[in-house]
């Protein structure tokens, strides 16, 4: 316990420094946002980047590393693939292009088999230093193909490519689908026809690994710390890995899990095989910094190269300041954010509840909550505007001026409802009270907590919100019966919607680690098997719809995804999008060409530049 | 907290008696307390705060809407109070307070927090000194086993990582409709008060029991047990009379300690939902606005500064007035 007079210290030390601290100015106007030019290309630099945490899924194993920074990461510095992206923004970056493989494949006419040729004279990286072969490609998959290595998009294959099944020892022959008939040809059979099989084969998990290395990682992530180069650079110290057996491995030096990767240039690299990589920068380290605020502050100063998706309070700054907004970047981030609602969970098993709550939802006062205009557009449907080339610019099925809800269209919707017995267009049913939503505990979704919960309770909604630290786990855990969650974003996996309506609206969902948090789709057998309730309303399915458009191509596929998203939206309703994200980046005055890796929404590390002075 | 504060027994057996006077003025304990009491004007001023803060967390509801007519959660100017990039803007005519991240109003959200941090401080304390009390006294007096056993429990949770193991319950028991305990523990208010409660009772239970082991020796209590009254009996009308001074003291000087310590739960968003305004959410939200909005640290700050230094200046002086012989 203080002392009286320990205590008056305490108390005026904070307040003047409370006084201190509110001298600071703030400004009110914010100028328009546009990318600015990028500048002369020059060779050399180390460019640094902090963040808070390393969110990897898999601890950095291409196997099963399932976060686009890391993909980023992979596919410029560390990864080649046998067709990769030209690592560039906009609608080029989603071009496929030849990067281990000579051209692109040769394709059957019936569509079912794919014959690449790989590049001569490109060899792996330090410790391993030989030429790559295809048997290399075909270990990747038969790697992706094993259970305990926990492949997250392992669907993509499995199914597609004969043979190929997850937990299945393909056995001494290999996998069927999959040929090596010499060092430099690998032809892939498939069992149907895949419009988007090249944007599969363009994933990190596919690169080739060396087995002499990675046969000694048989569980999940471990050989994330091992992680062989096949492109322009490396971990450092990767050179000192002692391959000759497994015992004598220790993880690289230039990857410490709680504090940094550092990555710099692999001497057996040779840029003559690479026609989309610049790779100008020296090297680039990644390091940990739990205080966002003082990283921001470093890229203002020039001390740090890179923030990510800064903080309202630093946009402001990079907006508002002439200087500073010459370094904001601002790309199309191919990501939608959205409140998710349950099927099977009263009020929410009422299709006019999640009407009702989609006209309610004061979406403009979402996009303030993450920042404003700067961090995206206003969502009106499920798949990014980009992804479908524009076809849904102009669809709003919830219309509302300047989005901030329409109270009196939700109360119309809401009047249908069998909640609302006594027809004034709010909800009178016990099942409206304190519904359970679980959203984590920091922001953004801390400051969309008071505009969700003022907007539902027009139409006689009341939360019980939980603010967690790892909101995904119960809602992606379907016998917790979560009804609603304002957590959940999805990006694409690659430049195709099926990456979005295939993986997020498939009935064939697992009961942990469900993606699908609406339950569309779900059947008696599964609810049986997830061990909830099946409630009264049947539940829309939309397996079919899916099908029907991944098998076509082209224009056709496009627009069977735009129809399929109408329909989400207008007769199954599962989510409430209102964020089409933006992806911001502010850099350091270093950067005199910053480029976007439109694939990975992330810094295309390969094709940015730095001027010459070197960084402490 | 340490710190214990032993021997507060005033006796109250018999008037102190001047010797050299000629009239012998009989005082009792309460006129004695009174007039010591009375001369401490730093423990006045503390009162006078605290029953300020109790008449406006009581009226909070009549204050906001007559003076700024909204309540804590409206959100009707919201897009007056905050830019285009979301961030709060700060005291004017409207919002003497300025907004909050939301754009609510501060003020009122302020006034609304004192409802929060003196109820849960008040209700949490009031459980902690009843359990306290009981099992204190239990402790003392009957001794042996019994003493043995809730001694060891006291040691055992003062030794607990009080903020971690908070931090592990409320987690914990978020991620379902049902709480933990088939639906015993949920999060929110009932939640924190739980959890000071459980963890402050401990230190009052530990006072009550060295007074009690120190009065049951005492020769009124003999002289009772003499005259064939039951354990019952003396435990309440012997002992516990002789404990309230120590029980006040300790009482008040625990109160800020929990108002603190929901304002950390709060602030590591374990407390209250965000819609019962907080001092300790407040804080934590805005504590990474800081430097761009500095009043939403400004208000709350003050208002649980005041409030906590005003529960320790008069519990300093209920010490001094009770137990003269305590020094400072």
């Amino acid at each position: 316990m203080p002392s009286k007079k320990n205590l008056w210290v305490v108390a005026l030390l904070l307040v003047l420094s409370l006084v201190a601290a509110a001298c600071g100015g703030t400004g009110d106007d914010a100028g328009q946002v546009d990318t600015p030019d990028t500048g002369e290309v020059t060779k050399g630099g180390v460019a640094t980047w902090e963040s808070e945490e390393f969110a990897f899924t898999n601890g950095f194993d291409p196997t099963g590393e399932y976060l686009g920074e890391a993909w980023a990461v992979m596919t410029n510095m560390l990864l080649r693939t046998l067709v990769s992206y030209p690592h560039v923004a906009g609608a080029p970056g989603n071009e496929i292009v030849p990067d281990l493989a000579e051209d692109l494949p040769e394709v059957s006419e019936d569509g079912l088999t794919y014959t690449f040729k790989l590049k001569e004279g490109i060899k792996f990286g330090p410790p391993v230093s030989r030429e790559i072969t295809s048997k290399d490609i075909e270990y990747a998959f038969r790697r992706i193909a094993t259970e305990s290595q926990v492949a997250q998009y392992a669907n993509y294959y499995e199914g597609t490519i004969k043979g190929l099944e997850v937990g299945k020892d393909p056995g001494p022959g290999g996998i069927e689908g999959i040929e090596t008939p010499d060092d430099k040809t690998i032809v892939f059979t498939l069992t149907k026809p895949t419009g988007d099989f090249l944007n599969r084969v363009a994933m990190p998990a596919t690169a080739p690994i060396p087995e002499e290395v990675a046969k000694c990682f048989t569980k999940a992530g471990e050989y994330g710390r091992y992680l062989i180069s096949s492109a322009g650079y490396m971990f450092e110290g990767s050179e000192d890995l002692d391959i000759s057996s497994c015992d004598t491995m220790k993880p690289i030096s230039g990857f410490n899990p709680t504090k940094s990767q550092v990555f710099v240039r692999n001497p057996d690299y040779d840029q003559a095989t690479d026609e989309y990589r610049q790779n100008n920068i020296d090297g680039m380290e990644h390091r940990l910094n739990t205080n966002t605020n003082d990283f921001e502050q470093k890229v203002i100063a020039g001390d740090v190269d890179f923030v990510y998706t800064p903080t309202p309070a630093t946009l402001r700054k990079f907006v508002q300041d002439p200087e500073l907004k010459q370094r904001l970047y601002i790309n199309p981030g191919d990501r939608t954010w959205y409140i998710t609602m349950n099927l099977a969970e009263p009020p929410f098993d009422d299709i006019h509840v999640r009407k009702a709550a989609n006209l309610i939802m004061d979406k403009e006062g979402l996009q303030r909550a993450w920042g404003g205009p700067t961090q995206g557009e206003i969502a009106t449907h499920i798949i990014p505007d980009a992804m479908l080339n524009e076809a849904l610019a102009e669809y709003d099925p919830y219309p509302s001026e300047n989005h901030a809800g329409d109270e009196a269209a939700a109360k119309e919707e809401m009047k249908q409802s069998k909640y609302d017995t006594d027809g004034d267009g709010v909800c009178d049913d016990p099942v409206c009270e304190d519904v359970l939503q679980i959203g984590s505990n920091t922001p953004p979704n801390t400051d969309m907590l008071p505009v969700v919960e003022s907007s539902l309770e027009k139409i006689g909604i009341t939360l019980d919100s939980r603010e967690v630290t790892d909101a995904y786990t119960p809602i992606q855990t379907v016998a917790k019966e979560v009804p609603i969650s304002i957590r959940p974003g999805w990006g694409k996996d690659y430049p195709d919607a099926f990456t979005f309506v295939g993986f997020l609206f498939d009935s064939d969902f697992p009961c942990t680690g469900n993606y699908n948090y609406s339950l569309v789709g779900l059947t008696e057998e599964k609810a049986k098997e997830c061990g909830i309730d099946m409630p009264d309303e049947p539940i829309p399915s939309v397996d079919k719809d899916i099908a029907t458009c991944v098998d076509l191509t082209g224009e056709e596929r496009l627009n069977c995804w735009a129809e399929l998203d109408k329909k989400l939206m207008e007769e199954v309703v599962p989510w409430i999008p209102y964020l089409d994200a933006q992806v911001v980046f502010g850099t350091s005055p270093r950067v005199t060409k910053f480029e976007f890796d439109q694939f990975a929404g992330h810094v295309a590390w390969s094709n940015i530049a730095l001027t010459e002075v070197a960084n402490e | 907290m340490s710190q214990a504060i032993e021997d507060f027994g005033l006796p109250v057996q018999g008037p102190i008696s001047g010797q050299d006077t000629e009239q012998v003025e009989g005082r009792t304990p309460r006129q004695l307390f009174w007039l010591r009491f009375r001369q401490d004007k730093v423990a006045f001023v503390g009162l006078a705060v605290i029953l300020l803060l109790t008449l406006t967390a009581i009226f909070a509801p009549v204050i906001a809407d007559k003076v700024a007519h909204r309540g804590p959660n409206d959100q009707t100017l919201a897009r007056e109070m905050t830019d285009e990039f979301g961030l709060p803007k700060g005291p004017n005519e409207t919002y003497i307070f300025g907004a909050d991240k939301a754009g609510r109003d501060l003020f009122v959200r302020v006034i609304y927090g004192a409802r929060t941090s003196l109820l849960v401080a008040i209700v949490a304390t009031g459980i902690s000194v009843v359990i306290g009390v009981t099992l204190g006294m239990i402790a003392g007096f009957i001794g042996g086993k019994i003493d043995t056993i809730i001694s060891r429990l006291i040691d055992v949770i003062l030794s607990l990582p009080l903020l971690l193991f908070a931090i592990g319950i409320a987690a914990a028991c978020s991620t379902s409709k049902e709480g933990c305990l088939g639906g015993r523990i949920k999060p929110g208010l009932g939640l924190v008060v739980f959890i000071i409660a459980a963890f402050s009772w401990p230190y009052i239970a530990r006072i009550v029991r060295g007074n009690t082991l120190s009065i049951r020796e005492k020769e009124f209590i003999e002289a009772s047990r003499s005259l064939g009254a039951r354990n019952s009996r003396i435990m309440f009308r012997e002992v516990l009379p002789n404990l309230v001074a120590p029980i006040i003291i300790y009482a008040t000087l625990i109160i800020p300690n929990n108002i603190i310590f929901e304002a950390a739960l709060s602030f590591l968003g374990l407390g209250v939902p965000q819609k019962t305004p907080s001092w300790g959410r407040m804080l934590s939200d805005a504590s990474r606005l800081l430097e761009v909005a500095p009043w939403m640290m400004i208000f709350p700050a003050l208002f649980l500064v005041l409030t906590t230094l005003a529960f320790n200046l008069l519990g300093d002086g209920l010490r001094d007035a009770l137990d003269p012989r305590a020094g400072r």
